[in-house]
């Protein structure tokens, strides 16, 4: 099967600028993208440079930009993206700088592993001989381990784009990891620094790095699980988690949302006052204001007795 | 230049096992790694790691099954130590962090796993070797050591005998560094990519083995190569024993399972070399599918043991093969997994004779663990299980033994300009060929082919020489291969050409290896010698290099503590 | 076609001038709506930081309504409200004894949800049940000479698995197709696939903001006329928090940003009023002019 590849490339030592060099293989029925361009570079054009080692999605090294969204290459046939175009386009991951061609520095990525203390804390006198443990919380935390440390979702993460200091799906995968772990004797103590800006708060739920995760960790729903973690274990003085609260209140009691209720409990008061009246004006020379008093459905107490019966 | 006392070439397990041992004793290590750590082929043990950890077993029954399952080849000191210090090793795993699936009381779980007698290999799903492999790293980074990561070494630099450091290219700048050291322990992995296909990753080119050698050291029972039962036709992708552990069978074209031929008793879960056999003799015997291959069945486990225990193995299928393994059964043919052969090592993990004697050649100051070394633990075939284990316990004493070893010696000197010229002369000569010239990748491709055809499951001794005359005709030619990329920012086609060069180096060794054992033994099984012949060849064959600079071929006894051969089946 | 209609709070709050020209639209090509009016909030993925099981068994609840009423089929027109549904649905369709664990918590109710539901959003609904060549042929006042930069928000692209993608690739590409169904011309930029940064505007602004810039200004950059999205919680963000964000940014942006019913009503002879376009904050004066809709 004839493909065409329109890698991105550059060299800084030489170039001023990147560019683009097309590409065309041959591969034969699940041939992967990896393979595509190790043909290239074994036989075309050895000036290409990448990482990838395993071919099995399992080291994590190859990484890349594939028709725009960040997946291994080694883990993507062909044949799955066909359908995406005639030309397949890889680039180098997103929110790293380039080295070359499509090599990035993670040195970012590592050391934002590192801020979340990525390693086992027990605490008190050590078993006599292996910890006992539930298996299923074992296999909790079996899905974040998964994580090859690929880099995926970081390339695509939304937020990083806007702010280089959030921690960024992956070191909050791992957080999760030694968060949830019985076995360590710091939860609370991770929960805290995990709530703090840049931290668990910062991510914007676009799913991104679900989509990308080649390994189904799905960092958002990690992040999701730390929250409901955090608010759990008490802390709850942040904006995020008066967020939740004022949210969960409002359908609690009405079965919908209300909006002006949630601003309210969010911002604070009198904050919420000075944050958001200039909305306010503009919204009502507009006619845009939300109904200022709030209705519920009429059945809004079998919603309660929802919440009651989950302890909500 | 760069100083530690200790340091680690190779960022597997068998590397971080040794770093991490070393520093704990109290020694300035550091690790050099081609590749991330964690990109490390330790990644892709899928199955698990085999210790006597389990209620009613015993390392004793562990160290028969072992020496049984070498063929008689291990040394039966150092299979000793494998699984007496094996469930510590466990234990102090589970306690770093590692996961480990659990039974109902909360204890580490096991699963069967072939040529074992008890059930006794503990898994985390079927990412065993990536969970282990990233805590190891996790614990690396609680305790700050020193990594230069994405370093290729092209040298062991020695005076007078003595390991006094090494010469490596920095991959992202190009740059050349130098170390200085008093130990080195060398922990690179395996020779996978010398095999075409194999299930080892890309990076997997035998360079500690080329790079000991090179040093003086010898390579035992290079011939004993291991073909896994099951890998994928399209790419040669492992697919776990771990699914046979859990219950899958093996069928031919005609829906037999034709274990119960070969192995009544264990049938799927007989060693690796019967099964490999067995899946090649009823190809041979025109039972195949899809020409070359026989059928793994786990249809029969049901959707929850494969979602929950194989997922890997669901996911490679649906993959690289358009299977959905709970539908229909997988197509897998053997294909190259493992060298049970290394660099020769006491059970400290020294290359040299410690006694003084000289009874093998070796380097003073090198040491050696994990695929590259050979200890030797798995003789003539490597129980499945056994590889994660000799990571970490030979990691470990390695470690100890460098850092001992380290505190008994002074400095040794290094010409910090010779080493770094003799690399830049080198590179310069590379870049100095025409461009259009021959690729690295096309005599790598024709060795690989070559080393598939040759010395695979069975061997004979027309295809041997035939495979061995083909690899020392393409040593003849790497002074003719050539490179696009002139620049030295991670120029990966510069390393295609240094890494052929040792996987050369390291594919001579398999064959002289392979025509000098004339019998059928574990992985080597010889179609004109069918037979095991204890009498002449229960003895290990070592390569090393000669004065004038020739490989060249020795001998070595076997090590036998309590168990005498006896005829293997299962 | 017949649907459960689930409007979500925001068309009625947030964007008000959403709700009628939803439902002016809809009985215009001949959707017809059943207001759910007992359903509850889906929770909006905020829920989900609370407790996933309350979420799923608020959603079970809705979609047992919708049963109860005959209706397989919950038509939205939140982005979010869809997400978190679609995802339910999946979750228990997926697991039958999850399934039953969450039928208890309605059991008070009387309800049961069988797991005979699909979900769906009036931009798929437009192009797979209706299809493009009948929108086209309803179109009376093409928007010839307009550049549109399509928004799509998260939730009607992530994660593909839950949300159809394996039947239906091509969800990916709906905008432009009817952006130039109904004769304007679409423009690609970075940033259509992108997040709006609503989730997080009242928690971290200033990253929200930015996201707000980037958008719009590369649809600017990109020589966009105007934004369309699907998405009202993607329209507050875009629209309502552009003056802010074009203040942080320090560069004047000023990108009319259009719900995609505004746009299809605007081309099916609707007018100004009636598709509350004066109701934005960033004016879509030039949007009125260039496509001549009626001002009413």
């Amino acid at each position: 099967m004839s493909t065409k590849l329109d890698v991105y490339r550059f060299d800084p030592e030489t170039d001023q600028d990147p560019s683009r060099k097309q590409y065309e293989v041959d591969l034969p029925e699940y041939g992967t993208v990896l393979e595509g361009l190790l043909e290239v570079r074994d036989a075309q054009d050895g000036t290409l440079s990448m990482r990838c080692s395993c071919r099995s999605a399992i080291c994590g090294s190859c990484s890349m930009k594939i028709n725009g969204q960040s997946r291994l290459a080694c883990k993507t046939l062909i044949s799955q993206i066909e359908h995406e175009g005639e030309t397949i386009t890889v680039d180098p991951m997103g929110n790293m700088p380039v080295i070359k061609d499509l090599v990035v520095d993670m040195d970012s990525f590592w050391d934002k592993m590192k801020t979340v203390g990525p390693y086992l804390k027990p605490e008190g006198p050590e078993p006599e001989r292996e910890n006992l443990v539930s298996n299923d919380s074992m296999m909790r935390l079996a899905v974040a381990m998964n994580c090859i440390m690929c880099g995926a979702c970081v390339s695509d993460c939304t937020v990083l784009e806007v702010d280089k200091s959030f921690l960024g799906p992956a070191a909050l995968a791992k957080a999760f990891r030694f968060a949830a772990d019985p076995r360590d004797g710091h939860t609370e103590e991770r929960l805290k620094s995990y709530v703090e800006p840049s931290g668990i708060w910062d991510c914007t739920r676009c799913n991104m790095c679900v989509q990308a995760c080649p390994k189904d960790v799905e960092p958002m729903e990690r992040i999701m699980d730390m929250r409901v973690m955090a608010i759990e274990s008490g802390l709850t003085d942040s904006r995020g988690a008066r967020h939740v609260e004022g949210f969960s209140n409002s359908v609690k009691h009405s079965g919908l949302l209300d909006e002006f209720a949630l601003a309210r409990k969010t911002f604070g008061f009198p904050k919420w006052g000075f944050e958001l009246a200039p909305f306010g004006i503009r919204r009502l020379l507009r006619r845009r204001l939300p109904p200022i008093i709030h209705k519920g459905i009429s059945t809004a107490k079998r919603v309660t007795r929802i919440f009651e019966r989950l302890g909500v | 230049m760069r100083q530690h006392d200790v340091i680690v070439i190779g960022g597997g397990l068998a590397g971080m096992r040794a770093a991490q041992q070393a520093q704990a004793m109290g020694a300035d290590v550091a690790m050099i790694s081609k590749i991330f750590p964690t990109r490390s082929h330790s990644a892709a043990a899928q199955g698990g790691i085999n210790a006597a950890v389990g209620v009613g077993d015993s390392w004793e029954d562990h160290a028969y099954d072992t020496v049984k399952g070498s063929d008689y080849l291990g040394d039966q000191d150092a299979i000793e130590v494998l699984c007496e210090e094996g469930p510590a090793d466990i234990i102090a795993l589970e306690r770093m962090g590692v996961i480990f699936n659990r039974n109902g009381e909360g204890q580490i779980d096991m699963r069967a796993f072939g040529g074992a007698t008890n059930v006794r290999t503990c898994y985390v799903a079927d990412q065993t070797g990536q969970v282990i492999l990233h805590v190891m790293w996790e614990q690396l980074l609680k305790s700050g050591l020193t990594v230069y990561s994405e370093r290729f070494v092209t040298e062991l630099l020695q005076e007078d005998g003595r390991i006094s450091g090494c010469v490596a290219l920095e991959i992202p700048t190009g740059r050349i560094e130098i170390f200085q050291t008093r130990a080195i322990v060398l922990a690179t992995g395996g020779i996978g990519q010398v095999y075409y296909p194999t299930t080892n990753g890309l990076a997997v080119t035998g360079d500690g083995l080329a790079l000991a050698y090179r040093a003086g050291a010898s390579l035992m029972d290079m011939e004993m190569i291991q073909h896994h039962p099951t890998t994928l036709k399209a790419n040669g992708v492992l697919i776990t024993e771990g699914a046979r552990g859990e219950g899958a069978y093996l069928l031919n074209s005609v829906g037999e399972r034709f274990m119960e031929n070969y192995a009544p008793n264990m049938k799927e879960l007989a060693s690796r070399d019967v099964v490999s056999r067995a899946e090649t003799m009823e190809v041979r015997a025109g039972r195949a599918v899809d020409g070359d291959c026989v059928l793994l069945d786990l249809r029969h486990l049901g959707r929850d043991l494969v979602m929950t225990k194989l997922t890997q193995i669901f996911e490679l299928a649906r993959d690289y093969a358009g299977t959905n393994v709970l539908e229909e059964p997988l197509p897998i043919r053997p294909g190259h997994h493992y060298i049970m052969g290394g660099i020769k090592t006491d059970v400290d993990g020294r290359t040299w004779d410690p006694s003084g004697q000289g009874r093998w050649k070796g380097a003073e100051g090198l040491f050696a663990a994990g695929e590259t070394a050979n200890v030797s633990v798995h003789g003539g075939n490597r129980l499945g299980g056994n590889s994660l284990l000799d990571t970490v316990v030979f990691g470990r004493r390695s470690g100890a033994g460098a850092v001992e070893y380290a505190r008994s010696v002074g400095w040794a000197s290094v010409n910090e300009n010779a080493a770094i010229n003799g690399l830049e002369s080198r590179i310069k000569d590379i870049f100095s060929r025409p461009s259009d010239g021959l690729r690295a990748a096309t005599l790598r491709r024709q060795m690989g082919t070559a080393m598939n055809d040759g010395i695979a499951v069975f061997r004979n001794e027309e295809g041997m020489q035939k495979t061995l005359a083909t690899i020392r005709a393409i040593k003849e030619r790497l002074p003719e291969v050539s490179v696009h990329n002139k620049g030295r920012l991670f120029n990966t086609d510069l390393l295609s050409v240094l890494e052929l060069d040792y996987m050369l180096d390291v594919a001579e060794s398999v064959g002289m290896g392979a025509v000098t054992r004339k019998e059928s033994r574990g992985a080597h099984a010889r179609e004109d010698f069918p037979d095991r012949n204890d009498e002449d060849w229960l003895k290990h064959i070592v390569v090393a290099r000669s004065e004038d600079g020739q490989a060249e071929v020795g001998f070595l006894p076997v090590t036998m503590t309590k168990w005498e051969p006896i005829a293997r089946t299962y | 076609m017949r649907y459960a209609f689930w409007p979500g709070c925001v068309s009625r709050g947030g964007t008000p001038e959403l709700y009628p020209a939803v439902t002016a639209v809809a009985a215009k090509v001949g959707m017809e709506l059943v207001e759910l009016d007992q359903a509850n909030c889906t929770g909006a993925g905020v829920l989900g930081e609370r407790n996933d099981e309350l979420v799923d068994t608020l959603n079970a609840r809705n979609f047992a309504i919708a049963e109860q009423q005959g209706l397989d089929t919950l038509l939205t027109i939140c982005s979010t409200c869809q997400g978190v549904m679609s995802s339910v649905n999946y979750k228990l369709r997926e697991r039958p004894e999850y399934l039953a664990k969450i039928n208890e918590n309605l059991r008070a109710e009387g309800l049961e949800y069988k797991g005979t539901v699909r979900v769906t959003h009036m931009m798929w609904a437009i192009v797979e049940e209706m299809g493009l060549d009948e929108l086209k042929t309803m179109v009376v006042n093409p928007l010839h000479g307009i550049k549109v930069a399509p928004f799509y928000g998260c939730y009607v692209l992530r994660p593909r698995y839950v949300l159809g993608f394996d039947e239906h690739p091509d969800r990916g590409q709906y905008l432009e197709k009817i952006v130039e169904t109904l004769g304007a011309e679409p423009i690609d930029y970075e940033g259509k696939w992108r997040c709006c940064g609503f989730p997080i505007m009242t928690i971290n602004e200033s990253n929200g903001l930015r996201m707000v810039a980037n958008h719009t200004q590369a649809a600017k950059d990109k020589g966009a006329h105007i934004m369309v999205t699907p998405c009202p919680l993607c329209h507050i963000s875009l629209d309502e928090f552009q003056p802010k964000a074009s203040n942080a940014a320090g560069r004047p942006i000023n990108m009319p940003v259009l719900h995609l019913p505004q746009m299809i009503g605007s081309a099916l002879g609707f007018n100004v009023k009636e598709m509350g376009l004066k109701r934005h904050i960033i004016s879509t004066e030039p949007f009125i002019q260039m496509s001549g809709v009626s001002r009413g």
